[in-house]
């Protein structure tokens, strides 16, 4: 693998505040790289920065080996897919394509037959014709991204290209990106806050936080070995529980605080040091004997497919794959796997 | 009594009522002038009919004795002349400022606004302002162009037929200049900062950029500058007594002034109202134009 974007010790600074604060990050030629994080936490200003639009305060930026310094953004060679689309709202779904090659005095012919087979790709060939305002939110954002393909360009760029889009279209569009990056062989980065979205497409997921790199990894590895409470609780749906307790005297469980009940853990700590539990929604069993400790059930939903459970103060969940007759105020025994069991320390939120 | 309250909260009536009132207040005030005026120069008026509304119809006399007036033709390339350089100055410099103040660098939206002091300005006041300035013996604009070198002796910028009806075209893109810039600036506003970025990355230059996205973007808004500005500058009165009168020699005499020396200094009123037509005509025309541009929005 060769690196297609290199990043090394990026800052910015807006005024007084520092919004990147020393991003290192290595994109690998043909990978699908996701950028999630909270809304604030950098992700957009780094793919700006990635394609120009914003300049770095300090560090280095390279692109297929150059460095990317006083580099305009009409000579980077990306192509970006912009939240709102930003379709030029008086060319037709054709000009719109056509734009850049027409720019790089590409001929007529040959930019229409470019166009012709874009729009063969991305289902828009009965819309050459049409205007923006006459789409749909999906065709749009179809032609957002024929108008990144047909430059054939060094990386594609997205910036939460799929919020605009409703539910059940955002999940379709998810699977033909990733396709289309598949076929095309291209380099992507895509910034997204929706973890789903991140972890469905991507190869690698950085998962940033206040301008920081919290971890960066492969989307099941953040799943499964989270380094901080905070990745533990971003990556996962519905989010990680985090209980408060210590280790038993034993050294090989934990006791939950007050006195919720017992965890038999897998590898052993100090005794009675002060630790947080994470334990993912998906990973408890209901059990009637086994149970190491106990919950209270305020609120039941279904979807059918499977069945939530929350404690009455909110702040734990549980899912169910199977039906259950459970009740609201009902008591049950609960049972968890202890090689799935997470220990964060209480200051710092480090994974133990 | 109570149906009329009714209608007061269901809606229906009062809004009747609402637009009754607004269109008897056109009718009135806009509507009947410009029929009188337009029956008024199908007919003979003078001092014994001036008070009646039916008098001898003369059919398109008015228009052929105003057109064989020996200053027609003159006053005619004035106004083309007074039109268009006033509205290629207004527009040319207001874009230029427009887009000069859409850097958004610190106190640009300060600035901006007080080049609205122009617009606030009654034209006469104007008019007297730059009648200071213009003046040839004594007038700053001769001080700069000398101390520059550019010219040798003193211009008379209000007297010299060459130059009389520059010197209001002058005054009168300083008067405009702030209400171009305006409605530029607020369509220069509306283009969103995406659009930009999408062509930046696109590969356009900013020279790319402005011919490929923000003149195709501002086209309606370009148009209802300009047709605004045909209006305005047609009808503009102030400047000319204030500065030349429309001398020497009607050097400096556009047909709403000179319109106005014929009705109400010659009190030849079927004249100066057979020229108003003459230019209402040309303002329609440039009324449907704007209306059509605004028809075609793209925005969005």
């Amino acid at each position: 693998m060769t690196a297609q974007i290199e990043m090394r010790d990026i800052q910015k600074h807006y005024g007084s505040f520092h919004a990147l604060k020393g991003i290192s990050l290595t994109i690998d030629k043909g990978s699908f790289v996701a950028l999630v994080g909270p809304s604030g936490c950098g992700k957009s200003t780094l793919l700006r920065s990635i394609a120009g639009l914003e300049t770095i305060t300090s560090g280095t930026l390279q692109i297929a080996g150059k460095t990317m310094t006083g580099v305009p953004p009409r000579h980077r060679d990306i192509a970006m897919v912009f939240q709102s689309y930003a379709l030029y709202p008086h060319m037709t779904v054709e000009e719109n394509l056509t734009y850049s090659l027409r720019l790089h005095g590409v001929g007529k012919a040959d930019a229409r037959q470019k166009a012709a087979e874009v729009a063969a790709t991305t289902g828009l060939t009965s819309l050459l014709g049409r205007y923006p305002r006459q789409l749909s939110g999906g065709q749009r954002q179809r032609v957002a991204m024929g108008r990144a393909i047909i430059r054939n360009p060094k990386a594609f760029l997205f910036d939460e290209p799929l919020s605009n889009l409703d539910a059940s279209l955002r999940v379709q569009m998810r699977k033909e990106i990733r396709a289309l990056h598949d076929r095309l062989g291209a380099t992507s980065v895509y910034v997204t806050h929706d973890q789903i979205e991140a972890m469905t497409m991507a190869d690698w997921v950085v998962v940033m936080r206040d301008g920081l790199i919290e971890q960066q990894g492969r989307p099941l590895d953040l799943y499964d070995k989270p380094v901080n409470r905070f990745v533990a609780g971003f990556i996962g749906s519905p989010a990680m529980n985090f209980l408060p307790g210590h280790i038993a005297e034993t050294g090989n469980a934990v006791m939950l605080a007050d006195g919720a009940g017992t965890l038999p853990l897998d590898r052993g700590l100090q005794p009675g040091r002060e630790v947080i539990v994470g334990v993912r929604p998906e990973h408890l069993d209901v059990v009637g004997d086994a149970a190491t400790f106990h919950l209270e059930i305020g609120v039941v939903e279904s979807t059918g497919s499977a069945t939530y459970l929350t404690s009455p103060d909110g702040n734990f969940q549980l899912v169910q794959s199977e039906r259950t007759s459970l009740a609201s105020g009902d008591r049950i025994g609960l049972r968890i796997d202890p090689t799935k069991i997470h220990l964060f320390d209480p200051q710092s939120g480090i994974a133990l | 009594m109570s149906r009329f309250f009714s209608g007061l909260r269901d809606g229906v009536g009062f809004d009747i009522l609402l637009v009754g009132a607004a269109l008897l207040f056109l009718l009135a005030l806009a509507g009947a002038p410009l029929v009188y005026n337009v029956l008024m120069s199908f007919q003979q008026v003078d001092m014994f009919t001036l008070g009646a509304l039916f008098r001898p119809f003369v059919g398109v006399d008015n228009y052929v004795a105003v057109v064989q007036q020996p200053e027609f033709w003159l006053v005619t390339r004035n106004t083309l002349v007074f039109v268009f350089g006033s509205m290629a100055g207004q527009f040319v410099l207001g874009f230029a400022l427009a887009l000069f103040f859409a850097q958004n660098f610190p106190g640009a939206s300060t600035i901006r606004g007080l080049f609205l002091v122009s617009w606030v300005m009654p034209g006469l006041v104007v008019g007297g302002i730059w009648s200071f300035i213009l003046a040839g013996d004594y007038g700053v604009l001769n001080v700069i162009l000398k101390a520059l070198g550019i010219i040798d002796a003193n211009v008379f910028w209000k007297s010299d037929p060459n130059f009389s009806i520059w010197a209001v075209i002058i005054a009168n893109i300083w008067l405009g200049l702030a209400f171009n810039m305006l409605l530029l600036s607020v369509g220069l506003a509306a283009i969103s900062r995406d659009l930009y970025e999408a062509a930046e990355l696109d590969g356009a230059n900013a020279f790319q950029r402005f011919w490929t996205i923000t003149m195709p973007m501002m086209r309606p808004t370009i148009g209802a500058v300009l047709s605004l500005g045909l209006i305005g500058t047609l009808q503009q009165f102030d400047l000319f007594p204030a500065l030349t009168e429309g001398g020497p020699a009607n050097t400096s005499n556009v047909a709403g002034y000179w319109s106005w020396q014929l009705s109400f200094q010659l009190y030849d009123f079927a004249k100066g109202a057979t020229v108003s037509v003459m230019m209402f005509l040309l303002v329609l025309v440039a009324s449907v134009v704007y209306v059509r541009s605004t028809r075609h929005e793209v925005r969005g």
